[in-house]
């Protein structure tokens, strides 16, 4: 193992987003990443409690955290809403530990972001030399959302305008990065279900402005994102009256084909725009 | 900083100015012509700062660089400013009146004072930058001079230390510029640049182990450049390019020995030859070229290849002997006897290690290096079916591969890990792809056979601890294995073999096997007897042989000549990488022949480049030391100015004062990432803009896109980027970007005819003078203006257009679609700036600029340092130009003892006196380098010259304007009684004062001059036509000399002066002017209309910054009483004026019936201004409707009434930005959030509404806004054009607004209407006749020039401060007050004024009065007095208006009479008539 984390999967990626669970996992393994799930981890909050009660809201994953400070090991986060709750906790934690922390002082550890992770020049390099089957011709679209990059000073994004790391990621991977301005824009995130008309709006301009950019698949890492781009095509097709069929990755799924991980099929049927026809046409699988 | 000075000691007559924008270079002409030496301190190559870049300046779209290069001029050429650029100041000591500073200076490898500035350098200049002068927008040169018109008109190189390559290479080849030339095609320049430190690139770019690589930057990006191949792609072009070895620099002729014929050897014989010695080469094989020859196979390196480049060795003088050892028989002191002076031993490493493994009585096992040689050698060599070769270094490569062509199958056995093989990677993957096998961690024990060779028994190895090398030691294991094997094949290690020498000279010579020598100078211990390569170092590689053999070539002059052998040769070289993002590009590689193709034979592996290839390839070079040292500007520069040995310079300076005016630098708009700077390509800031517009920017003032090169249809401009945002720390207003937007939208439009131009702004801070009026221009000829703060850029990612998200006041959401969008960036302070004041001491405030207070403005923390322009504050041109003179007059109040002390004051030759003396002209026509002469015939110009009429000699030199041609024309002066001179050459601009200067050198009189420009106006323009542009040449010298011929002698009238100033008005500017007067040595009269001192004072009872205005009033009277040097006449009025510069005399009124008259050299006008009284708003009929300095004066003087108020309502522009008075008022939004600011202080729940238009608290005032939100003041909006406030009186008061944010009508009933009415001159209109000076609409007087004569008149010794020129702050006046006594000290601190003496003349006779030249007159001179028009010679600007108006022919202009005029026309026309 060239490094240790707790993970921290989350409720999405329990269910919903299994197949971006299982792609980190698979990944990490690929990448020699030690990560060890959290021993009774609990929901962050993420969606609801932060509009309910502040209180709850950081408790809620300072819990997570402090499981984790017992152990030692950071925490590897995939989801960006739980990273985005952990990261509001952790700096409670750290301002305020005797309110927050359960050990009274501040946590020994911090809470990473897997596509940062991914990121590091080491694991960069080796993520080159692994990818053995390079994506070549398909045109992603990096799509990072809101949380992973707001509010810059709580999430501490180095790039909160403009960032990187999925750019990186799917240049090294060999695949056609497509440059768009509309990387941080808001999907709709949770209205998933309660205002989907918000989620049709928002997402759809996303899908206008991708298709122009000439994208054939949009990439993300958050499952949210993942959830409401991937579903609401149908809808956003018949609203506009235009085709649409795109498929949203996740990175680690990307990363996961290039180095001809046997799995990576098994999770891309779990897609509801099916990516493999595109991917086929590709020669990616 | 206590220093031990005594008090009585006199400050040192010199002042130290840091920054050489328009602030520092107006401080230092101030200073300058006031009689104090100046350093102007300058950390850029130029002076000119920010102004110099920008296109147009606001509001008179005057051209900026055009108004500022005279300036430059005159700094450049003042003789009181010493002019230090590329420094910058680390440290101080000592105190005021003493202060010492530290500077550093960087290198400029070009030696200013030889420079030229002709450009030939750049030309040749392989390496481009980016251009910093045009933001980056553009290239440069890596030698380059900042600017066409910079002054010091000198180039300079950048350089960045030493390119990792070149630092990496043993021999200090210089790689980067060698594939920097091949990256622009200059194949035969690189090639000579790489033969100048290595005779060998055939050889090294096919088998050196290339450290330049290894190192390369770009290894760390993506992959390094190939370095090796370029150089092999050079050397293969070599047959092709016709070079020759340069000829030898001198012939001592001693002859030098070279002992073997290997790289080492090669390389010394060939640097002696060039040094001018007699080098023979011993060889003792029957073919040069050591181990090159032997030791390499053929499909490395062909044979023919080593060939030729020997062939050019001996071409340059060596002498060539092969069959020939030394030792035994022919020993070195044979060889002395035979007349050899020195000796070099370049005998290599060629004798084999043994294996020593049992079994070897079999037979088969052969060493790798005769192996190799007897291969190389086409010596038979028989090997068997199964070759092992043992070792893991590049002999061991070479001889697997070449037992392989001979068709075997080969196995290499290596005892430690691949990673650790000392053999080239790209050689181990070539042997792989030829199917070699490799058995790692394995080491033969024992061969085995039946008489024969049959297998080898191996042993099994894994890594252990490191050893000595640094690598993992292989450590047997206990696992052994066979493998086929009928030959052995021993490649583990070389060493030199010495037994050839004797064994008492082996002793002197070598130990432990090798030859002993120093480290740096490859002396051995026998004195003579050098060496180098693997007989020192035993094996070792190529590149460090060659490197060895030069500095042994070295060594050996060095001795020959009895110099010092060691002096100057350690040189540490640093190599620095560069910072900026790199974009990746991967290397291309060169072909290579199939492997199964190849392994037939020994033809070359390796195919090279094609040139484009090559070219792609060295493009990708970093210019990591930015100068590539590639040396062709030394060998352009004819005047031989550059110094690549350059270092940087310490330096001490000792000045009583010092003034800081470093300027600002522009917000980083990366840091507001929403707006897609540095990645959507159509989004620039405005000083990018600025170059856009410009003339002389990237595009000559073609507005284009950058994406696309298209010109925009649709611009806009984000206003407050950086400024006003607490989010990036920048919570102040930049004070100009409101204004320069206007203008840049302006322009645009004028540039590009249709175009939508938008600026989205927060606020309209047009505050200036004239500014409003600038903006209701813009408005009217299109420019939309929207107040919304755009939130976001996007971009459309194939068409490169932007949209704007912004939300309009009603709170809609918009999109709009822009073809280019301008970032209006707001000026900060640099790191470096900073880091300054720290070094000097000067405190600074959290945002960078320097401390001071509001009513000593320019004063820092550290007295005796003064502080002008954007360094204390965000502000325009106008207002640091006058800071400039303001700081120059603090400074030399310091110093006014010692004004004059360290002045230069040139004593010239007495004057020749010409006069009857016939004509005799002297003509220099200059090639100007190769700017003129490579297009005109220059000997041919000259020649053309000599037959003129009154031609008395013509000469030519390569550049006439060089120290030493003045030298030259001074004893042609005096040698051929020369009285005209013409220089045919550049522009009189730049350089007519220089000859004018060595004509006064030489006696002569410096108008019987004239030049003919044949660079700018000739060769410059007609380059393709050499013919006709030398017979323009002619034409321009016959019409030059026409002229000269009837030039006369003109003198300078000097005037006296009388030091003593009048000032016009007892307010604040009147009273600090005379105070500073005072203070710099001058009486001064103070005139006020009224009984009373104090004017607008009296109103105002506190500063913004809470200073207590009514103490500091009184302590100015005070002063001013009871100053001995000052007169202050109250009651007293003007009432006659006459008189010219340094001689006025004004008679003024004092009482009623008293009358004085004053004479004085020079006048400072500050007859002030006041508020506004309105009948607007009920002001007048209700008592609770007051004014705002009413409301001052009530907070300050009636707290127990002020403390009564619990609700003020206050309307701003009263009277200002109507249709009556159409300027702002400026200082009144500022009172007012100061006098909010102090009810909220005295009653925190006071309410306070301020109705306002736009919150104009430019620059740090922005803060107090900032602070009045923060106490709950309310600011309500209102546009007049929509609806007015309306205020009802009655038993409440009403006041009633529309509120835009609202979006309805709001009412409110305040205990106080507070007016913010406007700021209007007093009453002068009468005054102004008198003076001659010119009024505004609105009564405010004129400047000479809004930008860059602030406090001047038109008319000289007249100077303007305060509210008289327009409204502004108390620190405003007070800095304008001080200003105008610097400019007016430029006058009085000299007993005379001496005056051009180019003026006009009336002839009375011709006059017809008909007061034509009166009305044309720009400075109002002419005046008729007794039947004729006057012009006094000490008024005239010599501008010839009036010349050529005059309908009589009446008055002549001297040095431009009509005759001569004629005769230069009728020089002209002459070539037609012949």
């Amino acid at each position: 193992m060239i490094v240790e984390y707790s993970y921290y999967p989350g409720c999405s990626l329990q269910g919903s987003s299994s197949e971006y669970d299982h792609s980190i996992r698979a990944v990490c393994r690929a990448l020699d990443i030690g990560m060890t799930e959290l021993d009774g981890w609990t929901c962050c909050g993420a969606s609801s409690a932060h509009a309910l009660d502040e209180s709850l809201s950081i408790l809620l994953a300072a819990h997570n955290i402090d499981l984790a400070d017992k152990v030692g090991k950071d925490i590897l986060v995939g989801c960006a809403a739980c990273f985005s709750r952990l990261k509001f906790a952790e700096k409670a934690m750290r301002d305020e530990p005797r309110r927050w922390a359960e050990s009274k002082t501040a946590p020994s550890v911090g809470i990473v972001h897997i596509h940062d992770l991914l990121c590091e020049d080491r694991i960069m390099d080796k993520i080159k030399k692994l990818a053995v089957k390079p994506l070549k011709g398909l045109n992603v679209i990096p799509y990072y959302g809101c949380l992973t990059a707001r509010p810059p000073k709580v999430v501490d994004a180095p790039n909160p305008e403009n960032p990187q790391a999925l750019d990186e990621i799917v240049k090294a991977l060999g695949a056609n990065l497509t440059p768009w301005s509309r990387k941080t824009d808001c999907c709709g995130g949770s209205f998933a279900i309660s205002k989907t008309e918000i989620v049709r709006k928002l997402s759809g301009d996303l899908f206008e402005a991708a298709k122009h950019a000439g994208g054939d698949c949009i990439v993300t890492d958050c499952p949210m994102c993942q959830a409401n781009l991937d579903s609401r095509q149908k809808e956003i097709a018949e609203e506009r009256g235009i085709p649409l069929d795109m498929p949203v990755f996740f990175i680690t799924e990307l990363i996961a084909l290039a180095f001809g991980i046997d799995n990576t099929q098994k999770w891309l049927a779990k897609h509801l725009v099916d990516p493999r026809p595109l991917l086929a046409q590709k020669d990616a699988i | 900083m206590n220093d031990a000075m005594g008090k009585n000691d006199k400050p040192v007559g010199a002042v130290a100015v840091v920054g050489a924008g328009i602030g520092g270079m107006q401080a230092s002409l101030d200073l300058a012509n006031a009689g104090f030496k100046v350093y102007l301190i300058e950390k850029a190559s130029a002076i000119g700062g920010r102004m110099a870049q920008l296109d147009k300046t606001f509001p008179t779209n005057d051209c900026a660089m055009c108004i500022i290069s005279p300036k430059l001029v005159e700094v450049g050429r003042h003789p009181n400013i010493e002019l230090l650029t590329h420094t910058e100041v680390v440290g101080r000591h000592g105190s005021v009146g003493h202060f010492t500073l530290d500077l550093q200076t960087r290198a400029k490898y070009v030696d200013p004072a030889v420079c030229t500035g002709c450009g030939d350098c750049a030309q040749v200049c392989p390496v481009e930058l980016p251009n910093e002068f045009d933001q980056g927008l553009s290239t440069r040169k890596a030698i380059s001079k900042r600017f066409p018109q910079a002054i010091p008109n000198a180039f300079s190189i950048d350089k960045r230390g030493t390119a990792p390559c070149k630092v990496a290479c043993p021999a200090h080849v210089s790689a980067q510029g060698y594939v920097a030339l091949t990256a622009k095609g200059k194949f035969a320049e690189a090639l000579m640049l790489i033969k100048k430190d290595n005779p060998l690139p055939a050889v090294c770019g096919r088998v050196c182990h290339h450290p330049c690589e290894t190192n390369c930057t770009r290894a760390r990006v993506d992959s390094p450049v190939a370095v090796k191949d370029i150089k092999r792609f050079l050397a293969d072009l070599e047959p092709t390019l016709d070079i020759k070895p340069p000829e030898p620099e001198n012939d001592f002729g001693e002859k030098v020995a070279i002992v073997g014929s290997g790289p080492g050897g090669l390389t010394a014989a060939y640097y002696l030859a060039l040094k001018g010695y007699k080098p023979v080469i011993f060889e003792a094989a029957e073919k040069a070229g050591g181990m090159l020859r032997t030791g390499i196979p053929d499909y490395r390196l062909p044979p023919e290849v080593l060939d030729a480049e020997i062939e050019f060795i001996k071409s340059a003088g060596v002498v060539l002997k092969t069959d020939s050892p030394i030792g035994k028989d022919v020993t070195l002191e044979k060889l002395r006897a035979e007349g050899f002076k020195a000796f070099f031993l370049g005998t290599g490493a060629h004798a084999d290690r043994g294996l020593g493994l049992p079994g070897e009585e079999l037979g088969g096992v052969l060493s790798g290096v005769e192996f190799l040689r007897d291969c190389n050698l086409k010596k038979p060599v028989t090997i068997g079916k199964n070759v092992v070769v043992i070792g893991g270094g590049n002999v061991a490569m070479d001889a697997a591969r070449t037992s392989l062509r001979m068709g075997s199958d080969v196995t290499v056995l290596y005892r430690r890990s691949r990673e650790q093989m000392p053999a080239l990677p790209e050689e181990v993957q070539e042997a792989e792809d030829e199917s070699i096998k490799f058995e790692f961690l394995a080491a033969p024990v024992e061969i085995l056979g039946d008489g024969k060779m049959r297998r080898l028994r191996c042993q099994r190895m894994e890594l252990g601890e490191p050893d000595a090398s640094g690598r993992r030691r292989p450590v047997p294991v206990d696992d052994f294995f066979e493998v086929e094997c009928d030959t052995l094949i021993a490649a583990i290690g070389q060493f030199p073999d010495l037994e050839f020498l004797p064994e008492e000279t082996r002793e002197k010579l070598a130990a432990r096997g090798k030859v002993v020598t120093d480290p740096v100078t490859f002396a051995t211990a026998v004195p003579g007897v050098f060496s180098g390569g693997d007989a020192v170092l035993g094996p070792s590689t190529v590149i460090e042989a060659i490197a060895q053999g030069k500095e042994a070539a070295e060594s050996i002059h060095r001795y020959l000549r009895g110099e010092d052998l060691r002096k100057g040769r350690e040189l540490a070289e640093t190599a620095i990488v560069p910072e900026e993002k790199i974009e990746q590009a991967e290397r291309i590689r060169q072909k290579h022949r199939e492997a199964a193709d190849r392994v037939k034979d020994f033809g070359e592996v390796a195919l090279g480049f094609d040139e484009n290839d090559i070219i792609a390839e060295a493009e990708r070079c970093l210019s990591c030391g930015i100068c590539s040292e590639c040396y062709l500007c030394v060998e352009t520069c004819k005047a031989g100015a550059i110094i690549h040995t350059d270092q940087p310079g310490q330096r001490s300076i000792q000045a009583g004062a010092v003034i800081l005016a470093p300027g600002f630098e522009t917000f980083d708009p990366e840091m507001r990432g929403e707006f897609g700077y540095g990645r959507y390509p159509n989004v620039v800031t405005s000083l990018e803009f600025e170059r856009i517009l410009s003339a002389s920017g990237p595009t000559q003032g073609h507005v284009q896109r950058p994406s696309d090169a298209k010109e925009p249809r649709r611009i806009a401009w984000i206003q407050c980027v950086g400024s006003r945002d607490a989010s990036c720390g920048n919570d102040y207003c930049s004070s100009v970007c409101c204004m320069y937007a206007a203008k840049e939208a302006v322009i645009a439009a004028e540039h590009l005819g249709e175009v939508d131009t938008t600026v989205y702004y927060m606020e309209l801070r047009a505050f200036g003078k004239g500014f409003d009026d600038y903006i209701n221009r813009a408005k009217a000829s299109g420019v939309k203006f929207v107040r919304s703060m755009a939130s976001r850029v996007d971009e459309d990612p194939i068409t490169h257009d932007l949209m704007i998200r912004h939300m309009d006041e009603s709170g809609e959401a918009l999109t709009e679609t822009y073809d280019m969008v301008v970032l209006s960036v707001g000026l900060c302070i640099s790191d470096q700036v900073r880091a300054m004041a720290q070094n000097l001491g000067v405190e600074l405030t959290g945002h960078g600029f320097a401390k001071t207070d509001s009513l000593e403005p320019l004063r820092t923390s550290v007295p005796g340092i003064y502080v002008a322009g954007a360094f204390a504050g965000p502000k325009d041109i106008p207002e640091t130009v006058a800071e400039a003179s303001a700081a120059a007059a603090g400074a030399s109040g310091e110093l006014s003892a010692s004004r004059g002390a360290l002045v230069a004051d040139k004593q010239k030759p007495p004057e020749i006196n010409v006069k009857g003396e016939p004509v005799r002209v002297g003509v220099f026509v200059c090639h100007c380098g190769i700017n003129i002469g490579s297009v005109i015939d220059v000997p041919a110009v000259m020649e053309y010259a000599k037959t003129l009429p009154g031609v008395e000699h013509a000469e030519q030199y390569l550049y006439t304007c060089s120290q030493d041609s003045q030298e030259k024309i001074k004893e042609l002066i005096k040698k051929n009684n020369l009285n005209r001179i013409v220089v045919a050459s550049c522009s009189p601009r730049t350089h007519e004062p220089l000859f004018q200067q060595t004509l006064s050198e030489a006696g002569l009189n410096p108008f019987l001059f004239d030049m003919a420009n044949i660079r700018d106006q000739c060769s410059w323009v007609n380059r393709g036509d050499h013919d006709r542009a030398t017979a323009k040449a002619r034409d321009l010298v016959r019409m030059a000399v026409g002229n000269v011929t009837l030039c006369e002698p003109l003198s300078e009238i000097a005037v006296p002066v009388n030091p003593k100033c009048l000032v016009i008005g007892g307010g604040l500017a009147g009273m600090t002017a005379a105070l500073e007067l005072s203070r710099q040595g001058f009486e001064s009269v103070l005139v006020e209309r009224t009984d009373k001192l104090g004017g607008n004072l009296r109103h105002i009872r506190r500063t913004t910054d809470g200073r207590d205005v009514g103490r500091y009033m009184n302590t100015l009277i005070e002063q001013v009483r009871s100053d001995p040097k000052i007169t202050a006449l109250t009651n007293a009025l003007i009432v006659d004026f006459t008189g010219y510069v340094g001689n006025y005399e004004t008679e003024i009124m004092v009482g009623a019936i008293t009358s004085r008259k004053i004479k004085h050299g020079a006048l400072i006008l500050a007859t002030g201004g006041g508020e506004l009284s309105t009948d607007e708003y009920l002001y007048g009929q209700d008592d609770r409707v007051i004014t705002q300095s009413a409301f001052e004066r009530l907070l300050a003087d009636e707290p127990d009434k002020a403390a009564k108020v619990k609700s003020v309502a206050m309307i701003q522009c009263v009277g200002s930005r109507d249709e009556n008075r159409s300027y702002c008022s400026r200082v009144c939004c500022n009172q007012a959030l100061k006098n909010a600011l102090r009810l909220k202080e005295m009653d925190p729940k006071a309410r306070v509404v301020i109705l306002y238009r736009d919150i104009r608290s430019y620059g740090l005032n922005e803060l107090y806004y900032q602070q009045a939100r923060k106490a709950g003041v309310i600011f309500v909006r209102y546009d007049p054009d929509v609806a007015k406030p309306e205020v009802t009186g009655g038993d409440r008061l009403g006041v009633e607004a529309f509120d835009p944010v609202l979006q309805k009508k709001i009412r409110i009933h305040p205990d106080l209407l507070v007016l913010s009415t406007a700021t209007i001159p007093e009453e002068n209109e009468e005054l102004g006749s008198q003076l001659k000076l010119a009024r505004n609409d609105d009564g405010f007087f004129i400047e000479a020039h809004q930008k860059l004569r602030p406090v001047d008149f038109s008319s000289d010794g007249l100077f303007l401060a305060g509210l008289a020129h327009g409204p502004k702050s108390i620190p405003e006046t007070i800095s304008q007050a001080r200003a105008a006594v610097a400019r007016a000290a430029t006058i009085l601190a000299f007993k005379e004024k001496r005056l051009n003496g180019v003026v006009s003349e009336v002839d009375p006779d011709k006059c017809a009065v008909c007061l034509t030249c009166v009305r044309a007159c720009p400075y109002d001179v002419p005046y008729i007095k007794d039947g004729a028009a006057v012009i006094d010679p000490a008024m005239c600007h010599g501008c010839g208006i009036c010349v050529s108006e005059c309908p009589g022919k009446a008055i002549t202009l001297a040095h431009f009479t009509d005759e001569q005029i004629v005769a230069k026309c009728r020089n002209l026309l002459e070539r037609n008539a012949v």
